[in-house]
């Protein structure tokens, strides 16, 4: 056990702090759009807090310092492009203003507005399917990380991350967004605190000037080349512009924090001022998996790369990071990254769960109950609703994430679960805010070809990820044109009829 | 190599020091928002 009792009472201090504190939110919570978009309200510092807290986890931090051990500064192009394309999408309002101007709950609440109720319930279903499926994996490797950093018998982990997402889904199910919000303000600020103190200690332990020269030495040119790296290069460059341009504007998750801003401006003003927190968010976990590489990269090589070996124990390339600092870290430091890295957990997972829950509810299940002639549900009803979905959802994660193991790099496996939906929603938003011929035909062949191009070809085909994505968001795009040019043109509808509240 | 290590140490750096900055302003300036939000909540619920 790596764990003094100073690590234990900082680590159980904080987890009862999180959750008393998200459980007074369910005070606050008296319609469904405060359940689900925190009654529009939030502002600049605590939109920036709730966006970034709901998109930094440990997984983040695992699979990007995954990515740093695997294939060193060329892997920091994936962090720029992050961080970038957000800012951008900040500073332009691309599809983030027009999205929070029509009051929308979900992403796939948009597909009623412009196309029609169907394609919203078969994007409700996709996107649900790739939302869970890319959730999916995040208990285990987060299971990993506390083994590993705690100490504590890999045995009990399935324990240990299944009390810890009861106490997530404790207030989530309570609260709802209302109470996400508040424990990610709290999150964020000691998540911040512990990526900053393991970025110093990383660079204090590996040194700066042996990091370079172990990237050198190990991987050459291609350890800080993201262009001739065989993994990346300009394929995978143009299909992460692409894949983070959607994700920005239509990852529910992120959506969710855009539609609760006060308003359009407001929400442009997040989305920048995040954009700098991304830059940080990928480069300074990969910069520790790089510390890692330097301390303990002696083992065997694979594709290259020698295996991490720690205590005499080889290990994979995720576990590399925790090692590091279990080993690295003193007393009370631990506790204070471990904390660190649940509040990261929890605000990630909190957020998901509450993500995914909503669009089963208001897309797949109100929707069909609209469509079978009984009338609308009351806000309360529709909570209720909710706090089912959000069962179901956990339930799932519970036995899918626990024992799915990704193939490959997590990062790769996340982007690719992703594009099942994000393709040809991406290609739907923007083809309807922007091409007045497209329509409900087009937006079907979209969402069905962009979901086949992501799932055919990595898990039947096993093509790779870059080619891979390429095709999902070709066919989506492809899948709209012609769909849209074939198909009858559909009227618009009034967008007061589905913006209820 | 020298100008992509040159370019990865500058990124780095102001990934850094944006991160920590906008840290430190968003845990000073992020409590009144809060107290402000919880307002329009208790407001929104008494209509």
């Amino acid at each position: 056990m790596n764990f003094t009792f100073v690590d234990w009472a900082i680590v159980v201090t904080y987890l009862a702090a999180s959750v008393g504190i998200g459980l007074l939110g369910k005070r606050y919570v008296g319609t469904v759009s405060h359940y689900l978009v925190a009654g529009r309200e939030l502002g600049l510092y605590v939109g920036i807090a709730t966006l970034a807290a709901t998109e930094i986890g440990t997984i983040t931090f695992m699979y990007n310092a995954e990515l740093g051990y695997k294939y060193g500064f060329a892997a920091f192009a994936a962090a720029i492009i992050s961080g970038i394309v957000m800012i951008i999408v900040g500073r332009t309002g691309f599809v983030i203003s027009k999205f929070r101007e029509l009051k929308l709950m979900t992403v796939p609440e948009y597909f009623e507005i412009k196309y029609s109720r169907g394609l919203r319930i078969v994007t409700g279903m996709l996107v649900a399917l790739g939302g869970i499926l890319n959730m999916g994996v995040f208990l285990k490797i987060e299971g990993e990380f506390l083994t590993i950093v705690s100490g504590i018998n890999a045995r009990h982990i399935v324990a240990v991350m299944t009390v810890i997402l009861l106490l997530e889904l404790l207030y989530t199910v309570l609260g709802g967004m209302v109470s996400v919000v508040i424990t990610d303000f709290m999150q964020y600020v000691l998540l911040s605190i512990a990526t900053i103190l393991v970025s110093i200690y990383a660079v204090y332990f590996a040194g700066w000037g042996n990091i370079v020269n172990k990237v050198t030495t190990v991987m050459g040119d291609g350890g800080f080349d993201p262009i001739t790296n065989p993994k990346f290069g300009l394929t995978f460059l143009v299909w992460q512009i692409l894949l983070w341009f959607s994700v920005h504007t239509c990852w529910q998750t992120t959506a969710m924090r855009m539609f609760s801003t006060k308003s359009p401006e407001t929400s442009k003003r997040v989305m920048t001022w995040t954009g700098f927190i991304f830059l940080g968010r990928g480069m300074l976990p990969m910069l520790w998996g790089i510390a890692a590489l330097t301390l303990y990269g002696t083992g065997a090589l694979t594709n290259g790369v020698p295996a991490p070996v720690v205590n005499g124990a080889t290990l994979t390339p995720i576990d590399a990071m925790p090692a590091m600092l279990a080993n690295i870290l003193g007393p009370g430091i631990r506790g204070i990254v471990v904390a660190g890295m649940l509040a990261a957990t929890m605000s990630v997972n909190s957020s998901y769960l509450l993500g995914w829950s909503a669009v089963i509810s208001q897309d797949i299940i109100l929707p069909i109950r609209q469509a079978l002639g009984k009338g609308a549900l009351s806000s309360r009803g529709q909570i209720f609703v909710n706090r089912v979905a959000n069962l179901f959802v956990s339930l799932f994660l519970m036995f899918w994430g626990l024992y799915y193991t990704p193939p490959g790099a997590v990062y790769l496996y996340l982007n690719i679960t992703g594009t099942i939906f994000l393709a040809g929603a991406f290609v739907c938003v923007i083809g309807g805010l922007y091409w007045s011929r497209s329509n409900t035909t087009g937006g079907y062949v979209a969402m069905l070809s962009g979901a086949a191009g992501a799932i055919i070809p990595f898990f039947f085909l096993h093509w790779s990820e870059n080619v891979t994505g390429f095709v999902a968001f070709g066919l989506a795009a492809a899948g709209l044109i012609v769909g849209s040019l074939l198909g009858r043109q559909t009227a618009r509808k009034a967008q007061e009829a589905i913006a209820t509240d | 190599m020298n100008l992509w290590l040159l370019f990865w140490t500058f990124c780095l750096v102001v990934a850094g020091a944006s991160f920590a900055f906008i840290t430190v302003v968003v845990s000073i300036k992020g409590g009144r928002d809060l107290q402000q939000w919880f307002k329009s909540l208790q407001q929104q619920n008494r209509e």
